[in-house]
């Protein structure tokens, strides 16, 4: 709280003020009243309207310094409410009413979309359950008549479900996985079979190198994952895969290597960004830029780092970084 | 033959599974009455049981749970949800396998293939006409004269011996080969089945791997 404009904004005041002095000086001189007297009777005046200022300046100073430090010192401003205490004054209380009952609204406000958001993910949990029954239906019929055909356009639609699910999952603030130790080498195995057929209809050699390692994550995760980093490769024209995996002191890191188009320098940085789609997504393949904003959003909840490498036209390089640190393994 | 039986309450995808299994040789029996379910699973006679996790008025977890106290038939769960969780509840409760949809047909079949084998406690030696199979030296013996096949090719002829007079296509093999890491491509596969048919005639069986066109191979 600043003097100068508080005295500004109690301006009005003081002229109000001067003026009742000069009515009441204008008064008593017009009666004849002794010009000591009229001296006295000014500065009793003048000293009640000071104390009365000051008094009032200095009560609401504190109040209002101490809201002001406080606020400045919360990063989230919304809890300012909760900080401070209710002051003697009159227009303090009315301010701390205030700020409590937009509080609650707001808190309602947030809980009625929080319960929104979370009804609306489970409904998406759900359907993609629902959905999956049919396209399983489907694989089998395919397999059972022997058509191949149609096995290809449903291992599309059943990677656009696991998309949208694990994209729910990837918003959501809850920990739906189970973090435990899983063979590198079964995940890899399994996300390449699932691909299989695309892979060797594109005529991609797939090479791994000691996987036999355990890292701690989920293994659902990590399988979706490495099938995001699987279709991209496949999407910008690599033939070979290479995935190997080192250990450091306190990390296994795994390194998913192709020999595709590579990411220009300049959209590096940003590849894991949401709705990212650079100049690959633009020219080579349709691209809807969620596929590594996905993949990044889901590292970060599973604590893992990820970075990418790449030289166009050489490779691209993507490694997932897994923690040893031993606090993970007490479950 | 083998029974399996399927407990999946959506019924055109019970049919297609059982189609599946009876096309692989194996008895399929369905249940379709979804009310009591754990009596009909404690009356089977199954060797196999596929079960879903969602079912109607019962709980696949729950239902794993009770059957398990009183019987230990092999069971393979199967799911739609692809939640860590359920996976590691299952497996606790005592599922053998835990495969979730869609799945690939030629992996479900080399699961059952495979907790079969496991209950059975077949031994690890096996005989094709009067050959010795050994899938721990990974050889054949034959009157005292032992072929040494590769991963590969031991893994290709598992499959064939497996399934001996029937078409295994070479979808299938592939897919057993990359199940055990073996990422190889159809070269590989042609030049694998192609030494294994050298070792085998070395053995006296030449004509053993049968080709059939667009088909796959059939062993004899």
């Amino acid at each position: 709280m600043k003097l100068s404009a508080y005295l500004k904004d109690r301006i009005l005041a003081y002229v109000i003020f001067a003026l009742t002095w000069v009515l009441i000086a204008i008064f008593l001189f017009t009666f004849h009243v002794k010009f000591e007297a009229v001296c006295i009777i000014s500065g009793i005046f003048w000293l009640g309207a000071w104390f009365t200022e000051i008094w009032g300046y200095l009560r609401k100073r504190s109040f209002y310094c101490t809201l002001m430090h406080n606020l400045d010192q919360l990063d989230r401003k919304y809890l300012i409410s909760e900080m401070t205490d209710e002051p003697e004054f009159y227009e303090g209380k009315l301010l701390c009413e205030v700020l409590r009952d937009s509080n609650k609204s707001m808190c309602e406000h947030i809980g009625e979309h929080r319960r929104e958001n979370v009804e609306f993910r489970e409904y998406i949990e759900l359907w993609v359950h629902e959905v999956k029954l049919p396209v399983a239906g489907l694989q089998l019929m395919c397999h059972n008549d022997g058509n191949a055909k149609y096995a290809e356009q449903l291992k599309r639609i059943d990677d656009y479900i696991e998309n949208v699910l694990y994209y729910a999952r990837s918003r959501n603030a809850e920990k739906d996985y189970i973090i435990k130790p899983v063979m590198l080498k079964r995940i890899f195995a399994d996300t390449a079979i699932k691909n299989r057929e695309e892979l060797q209809m594109r005529d991609i050699a797939l090479s791994a190198e000691g996987l036999d390692k355990e890292v701690m994550t989920d293994a659902k995760w990590l399988m979706f994952i490495l099938g995001q980093l699987m279709n991209n490769s496949m999407k910008y024209n690599a033939s070979e895969i290479t995935v190997t995996a080192e250990d450091t002191i306190d990390a296994t890191i795994l390194h998913f290597r192709d020999n595709g188009i590579g990411i220009p320098k300049k959209d590096l940085p940003y590849i894991f960004e949401k709705s990212f789609t650079g100049e690959n997504g633009r020219t080579h393949s349709k691209s809807t830029g969620m596929g590594l904003y996905i993949v990044s959003q889901l590292c970060k909840k599973l604590g893992h780092g990820v970075s990418a490498s790449s030289v166009q036209g050489e490779y691209t390089e993507i490694s997932i970084k897994f923690g040893k640190n031993d606090l993970y393994r007490i479950q | 033959m083998k029974k399996i039986l399927i407990i999946e309450d959506d019924s055109a995808l019970r049919e297609e599974l059982a189609t599946l299994l009876t096309n692989a040789d194996y008895e399929a029996v369905q249940i379709t009455d979804y009310q009591n379910v754990l009596q009909q699973l404690l009356q089977t006679d199954a060797d196999l049981i596929l079960m879903d996790i969602n079912l109607p008025n019962a709980n696949g977890e729950t239902l794993l749970q009770d059957f398990r106290r009183q019987h230990d038939t092999p069971v393979i769960m199967l799911t739609s949800r692809t939640n860590e969780m359920d996976e590691v509840l299952s497996m606790s409760f005592g599922a053998d396998d835990y495969i979730t949809k869609p799945y690939n047909p030629t992996i479900l079949l080399l699961r059952i293939s495979a907790v079969l084998k496991r209950s059975a406690k077949v031994s690890a030696v096996q005989n094709y006409h009067d050959v010795e199979v050994s899938t721990v030296k990974g050889s054949l013996i034959r009157n005292g004269t032992e072929q040494v096949l590769t991963k590969n090719e031991m893994i290709i002829f598992q499959l064939l011996l497996d399934r001996m007079g029937e078409i295994v296509t070479r979808d299938d093999l592939m897919t057993a080969l990359w199940d055990n890491d073996e990422f190889v491509n159809d070269n590989a596969l042609s030049v694998n089945i192609s030494r294994l048919r050298g070792k085998l005639s070395d053995l006296g069986f030449p004509d053993a791997i049968e080709t059939r066109k667009k088909q796959g191979y059939v062993l004899r």
